[in-house]
C-alpha cells in the first residue's frame, strides 16, 4: 500500500528540502519505489538538492493542468533505483495548484509508489496546507528554537484539523519530529533548545536529530542528497530517522557534545 | 459610613475582558437566514438569551441593506444583545441607521484553526458552521467538554455553557476558554479564560501553570503579572473579589 508522507514545518529554512530529499533517497535505497513531489511552486529547489535541475522538462503544475502526463514529468535519479522526482514548476504562481488537481496527481502516484514524499513550501498557507491534505503521514521538521518550535506546533493543530482524515473524522494522521541543524555544542551554552525541551513542547515522537553540518551545505552544492555522504554525520543521522521511520530502533546520536579527550581537557587549562 | 471617607474617584476604567460571539453572515435568502437563525436560538435559548454578539457581515456585500436590516431585527429579537457591527462595505452603510458601532479587529492568529469535533456535540466555537440538527430535548445540565488531544498553538476551544477539560498540554498561542471551570491536566503554557460569561467562581486547574494569560469572569492576569513563585506544578487560579489567585492545589 502506498503511503504519502508530508515533510512540513510551518516556519522557512529549516531543512524541509533537505530532509525531503535525504528520506526519499534514504526509502529508494532501501528498496521501496518512492516518488519526491515538490510543492513550492515558484521557488523549485528540490531538483537543484536532488542534482537533476538540468533534466526537467515538465512540472507538476504541467501535469495538473493537463500539459503533459504523469510520465513525461517524473525525473528518473541517477544515482539512486527506485527514486523519481516531480518537480515543481518556478515561473507558475501558487494557485495553479488545485485540490483536485493535486488529488489526481497523488492517486496517479499511488498506483505505481510505495511512498510519495511530498516537500512542502513554508507558511501555513495554502500551498502547505495543499502539501498536507492528502498526507497519510508527516514529518514535522524543527530547528531548536523558539519560533521553529511555535510555527511546528501551530502546523501539527493544523494537521489534526486541516486534512482530509481529519475531515473525514479518522484518526489523527502520525506526525513524526525530526530536529535539524541540531548543535550540541550551542545547546549547552543555553544559545538553543535541547532535544528534551523541543521534544517537552511538542510531544510527538522522535524520529531523528539531524547535527548542524558543513556535509549539508557541501552535499547541497554538489547536488546530491546528503543521506548519500555516507562518512557524514549529518548522512548518517538521515540513514538513522529512515531506518527508524521504516520501524527499527536505534539510539539517537549527535545529540551530545563531542566528549573531549584527556588532551582536549589539559590544553582547555 | 465612616467618618473620613477616602476620596472616591467619580469614574474608573477598568480592564476586563468580556467574551463576545461573532455572528456571521453568509450570502442566502433572507428567509433562510432567518430560519437558520431561528433553528440555532431554539438549540439553547437560554444560553443565546443576553448573549453579546458582534455581526460579520463580510461576505454580505451585494444584499439590500433592507434585508441586512431584518436580519439584525430578528437577532435582537432572540434576545442577542447587538453591540456592533464588524467593519466592512456591507455594514458601513448601516452604522447609522442600527446606530451601532463599527469595530475592526485586527489580524488574529486564532480562530481560523478549528479543532477537530471532539466527541461532544455540545463543543461548538464557530457560530458559522451549520446548524446540526437540534436536539429533541434540552439535555438535563450541560456536558463538559472533554478534549483528549493538546490544544496547539492557533487553535481555540470554548466550551459553551460548561467546564472543559484538556487532557493533554496547552500550548502558547493556544487559547482555552469555558462558561464554566477549565481543567488542563498537561501543562498551561497558553490563554485560559474560565467563567467568560461572568461565572465568578469559575476555577482553572492545571498540571503545571506556565501561561500567557489566566483569566475568570473577565477579570485577568497577563504572563508579565503572574510571579516565577505562583508559576509551577499543580495550580489553581481562583477569584477572589477582584483578584486572581494562584496557589498550589
Ligand atoms: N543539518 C544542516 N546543517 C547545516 N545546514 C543545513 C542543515 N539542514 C539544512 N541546512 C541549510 O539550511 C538551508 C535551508 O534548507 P532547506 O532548503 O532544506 O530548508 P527548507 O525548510 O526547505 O526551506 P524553505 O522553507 O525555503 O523551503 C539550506 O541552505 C541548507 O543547506
Ligand atoms: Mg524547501
Amino acid at each position: 500500500m502506498s503511503r504519502i508522507v508530508v515533510i512540513t514545518s510551518g516556519k522557512g529554512g529549516v531543512g524541509k528540502t533537505t530532509t525531503s530529499a535525504a528520506i526519499a533517497t534514504g526509502l529508494a535505497q532501501e528498496g521501496h519505489k518512492t516518488a519526491v513531489v515538490d510543492f513550492d511552486v515558484g521557488l523549485r529547489n528540490l531538483d537543484l538538492i536532488m542534482g537533476c535541475e538540468r533534466r526537467v522538462v515538465y512540472d507538476f503544475v504541467n501535469v495538473i493542468n493537463g500539459d503533459a502526463n504523469l510520465r513525461q514529468a517524473l525525473i528518473k535519479d541517477k544515482r539512486t533505483e527506485n527514486l523519481y522526482i516531480l518537480p515543481a514548476s518556478q515561473t507558475r504562481d501558487k494557485d495553479a495548484l488545485t485540490q483536485e488537481g493535486v488529488q489526481a496527481v497523488l492517486d496517479e502516484l499511488s498506483k505505481e509508489f510505495d511512498y510519495i514524499i511530498c516537500d512542502s513550501p513554508a507558511g501555513i498557507e495554502r500551498g502547505a496546507l495543499m502539501a498536507a491534505y492528502f498526507a497519510d503521514e508527516a514529518i514535522v521538521v524543527t530547528n531548536p528554537e523558539v519560533s521553529s518550535v511555535r510555527d511546528s506546533d501551530r502546523m501539527l493543530g493544523i494537521l489534526s484539523s486541516k486534512t482530509r482524515r481529519a475531515e473525514q473524522g479518522e484518526d489523527p494522521l502520525p506526525a513524526h519530529l525530526l530536529i535539524t541543524r541540531y548543535s550540541a555544542d550551542r545547546v549547552e551554552k543555553g544559545e538553543m533548545l535541547s532535544v528534551e525541551d523541543v521534544q517537552e513542547i511538542l510531544s510527538i515522537g522522535m524520529l531523528g536529530v539531524i547535527p548542524e553540518s558543513q556535509a549539508v551545505l557541501n552535499a547541497s552544492n554538489a547536488g546530491m542528497p546528503v543521506v548519500l555522504d555516507k562518512e557524514s554525520d549529518a548522512g548518517q543521522a538521515y540513514r538513522d530517522a529512515v531506518a527508524r521511520f521504516l520501524g527499527e530502533e536505534r539510539p539517537h546520536r549527535f545529540i551530545t557534545t563531542q566528549k573531549k579527550g584527556i588532551f582536549g581537557r589539559l590544553f582547555r587549562g | 459610613m465612616s467618618a473620613n471617607p477616602s476620596p472616591i474617584q467619580p469614574i474608573e476604567f477598568k480592564g476586563r475582558m468580556i467574551l463576545v460571539s461573532i455572528l456571521k453572515l453568509q450570502p442566502a435568502e433572507p428567509a433562510v437566514l432567518q430560519e437558520a437563525l431561528e433553528a440555532r436560538m431554539q438549540e439553547a435559548p437560554d444560553l443565546m438569551r443576553d448573549m453579546p454578539v458582534v455581526v460579520d457581515m463580510d461576505a454580505m456585500a451585494g444584499t439590500s441593506a433592507q434585508d441586512l436590516l431584518s436580519v439584525l431585527e430578528t437577532v435582537r429579537q432572540h434576545g442577542l444583545k447587538l453591540i456592533g457591527l464588524l467593519h466592512s462595505e456591507a455594514s458601513a452603510p448601516l452604522a447609522d441607521r442600527t446606530g451601532l458601532p463599527l469595530i475592526v479587529l485586527g489580524p488574529r492568529a486564532g480562530s481560523e484553526v478549528p479543532l477537530r469535533p471532539a466527541p461532544p456535540p455540545a463543543a461548538e466555537s464557530t457560530p458559522e458552521t451549520p446548524a446540526e440538527p437540534a436536539p429533541a430535548a434540552p439535555a438535563p445540565h450541560t456536558p463538559s467538554l472533554v478534549v483528549n488531544q493538546p490544544v496547539r498553538s492557533g487553535q481555540q476551544v470554548y466550551a459553551r455553557g460548561g467546564d472543559l477539560i484538556i487532557t493533554g498540554a496547552v500550548s502558547a498561542g493556544a487559547e482555552v476558554l469555558a462558561d464554566g471551570h477549565i481543567h488542563v491536566y498537561g501543562p498551561l503554557r497558553g490563554k485560559a479564560l474560565a467563567g467568560v460569561r461572568g461565572l465568578e467562581s469559575a476555577r482553572i486547574f492545571c498540571r503545571r501553570l506556565d501561561a500567557e494569560l489566566v483569566s475568570i469572569a473577565g477579570h485577568y492576569r497577563i504572563a508579565e503579572d503572574i510571579l516565577d513563585s505562583e508559576r509551577g506544578d499543580n495550580r489553581l487560579i481562583t477569584l477572589s473579589g477582584e483578584t486572581i489567585k494562584i496557589s498550589e492545589i
